[in-house]
């Protein structure tokens, strides 16, 4: 579903991935983590290309998206990204919020949109907040409505940027219910998480990031009991002993 | 004061004087409603990804807020006519208020734009929205609402800088008071009465903003 081969992409001249190798298959769970600036967030931004790639081939959904002249707005239209700051559009109540890109993008009929917002919000637990603006809800709530958002274009792949680093302790978990809930059913996922007990949970794979380079990649029981590599173990010594 | 003041004479000249309100209220509003357009368009322009369309773009705005308007409206007024390009004086004095606000409102709307955070963009890119849906769909409803105060503003500012098309013989309030200033000589009667049309228009407008204000404006949280 998801393929990297030899991609490298730089921020100027900062060297942000390197040599990043790795395949994710249809219905896979993977949690990406790592220490800060350590490129993993680049990573799945990468996917949509909300940041282009400088050499390599990234395919997704068998389309390319290294090609810098493919037409990106089919392929985002088959993934749904979560954001960790939510970024949900504040002049617009939470059913507006999951309807428009269904009714832009897939020229869906408004009341079909909004059948679909509904079921979708009902999903997350929110039915009771349809029309309410972003303004009017917490954290969580917005974190809830942001995947609404992303699963009313019925999408192939999800993917998470740290979606509950922004989030009260309390609030992470309302979150965290709703994504196992989408992996227990066969959806594609990328998480970028410390969330310890998600991975351990549901993830098929866990990929750990250090410094541009993908430095482990082991079935999260593997990688929590017995990291292969000293980064690893120091990076889980730091999350764990906090 | 006031009793000083010839009311017959300013009773007299109310049919011209209504008249000339009409004509400063279609003028100004002709007018808003191009600079408004001009200023989207020279906004976008200046905040596409082309270096032609933004260099073009910082041109016009300089060019326009380093000038007088009255040189602006002197530059159409004379200038277009010897290149050979013959317009009605309102046309010339509508295109003269219309590129000069265009530029204001160009930065106006920026600033609302600009505050707007990228992550809402990128959450509109992300889901497959074009650059024109995410346009009219996210990004223009947002200042429109938060820019309303420094929008009216502008708003004002063209109604009073409407004015100046008195001097390009144009019939509106400020030239009815020059009419009657010079029949009469009573030049107090004649631009009070100008004046006080102006106050009904800041009104108009100010109430209209506000109404307006209290529907779109919206509150944005982290």
């Amino acid at each position: 579903m998801i393929s990297f081969k030899s991609v490298n992409k730089w921020f100027g001249d900062l060297h942000v991935l390197k040599d990043i190798n790795i395949e994710v298959a249809s219905g896979e769970v993977v949690v990406v983590c790592g220490p800060s600036g350590s490129g993993k967030s680049t990573l799945i931004r990468c996917i949509n290309r909300l940041e282009p790639i400088q050499e390599g081939e990234l395919v997704v959904d068998e389309m390319a998206v290294h090609d810098k002249k493919i037409n990106m707005t089919k392929i985002r239209a088959e993934i749904g990204f979560v954001f960790q700051s939510f970024n949900l559009y504040p002049h617009m109540t939470a059913l507006q919020n999951t309807t428009i890109a269904p009714i832009k993008v897939r020229k869906m009929k408004k009341e079909e949109a909004d059948k679909l917002g509904r079921k979708m919000l009902t999903r997350v637990g929110l039915e009771d907040r349809i029309d309410h603006y972003p303004a009017q809800l917490s954290g969580g709530q917005q974190q809830r409505v942001a995947i609404a958002r992303g699963l009313c274009m019925q999408p192939k792949i999800m993917l998470f940027d740290e979606p509950t680093s922004a989030l009260d302790p309390e609030m992470i978990g309302e979150v965290l219910d709703v994504m196992k809930s989408l992996a227990t059913e066969g959806m594609t996922m990328m998480v970028v998480t410390h969330e310890m007990g998600f991975a351990r949970e549901v993830a098929n794979r866990v990929v750990f990031m250090d410094e541009g380079k993908i430095v482990e990649v082991a079935p999260p029981n593997d990688f929590f009991t017995n990291p292969q590599t000293d980064r690893g173990k120091y990076f889980l010594s730091s999350i764990l002993t906090h | 004061m006031l009793e000083a003041l010839n009311f017959r004479v300013i009773l007299e000249y109310m049919p011209l004087y209504l008249q000339c309100f009409a004509a400063t209220l279609w003028l100004s509003a002709l007018s808003l409603l191009g600079a408004i357009l001009v200023g989207i368009i020279a906004c976008a322009m200046r905040l596409s990804q082309s270096w032609f369309l933004k260099r073009m773009a910082g041109i016009y705005i300089e060019s326009i807020r380093s000038t007088p308007l009255l040189a602006q409206l002197y530059f159409f007024y004379f200038g277009l006519p010897s290149l050979g390009i013959m317009m009605p004086e309102w046309v010339t004095g509508v295109i003269a208020l219309t590129l000069n606000s265009g530029a204001y409102y160009a930065e106006i709307i920026r600033a609302g734009i600009q505050a707007i955070s990228y992550g809402q963009i990128e959450a509109g890119i992300s889901s497959g929205l074009s650059y024109f849906q995410r346009m009219r769909n996210i990004i223009l409803p947002q200042p429109l609402g938060m820019t309303i105060r420094p929008m009216l503003g502008q708003a004002i500012v063209l109604v009073k800088d409407s004015s100046l098309l008195s001097l390009i013989s144009i019939m509106e309030l400020t030239r009815a008071g020059q009419m009657l200033t010079s029949d009469r000589f009573m030049p107090t009667e004649g631009f009070l009465t100008t004046a006080a049309f102006y106050l009904v228009i800041y009104y108009m407008l100010k109430v209209f903003s506000s109404w307006s204000e209290k529907r779109l404006v919206f509150q944005e949280t982290h």
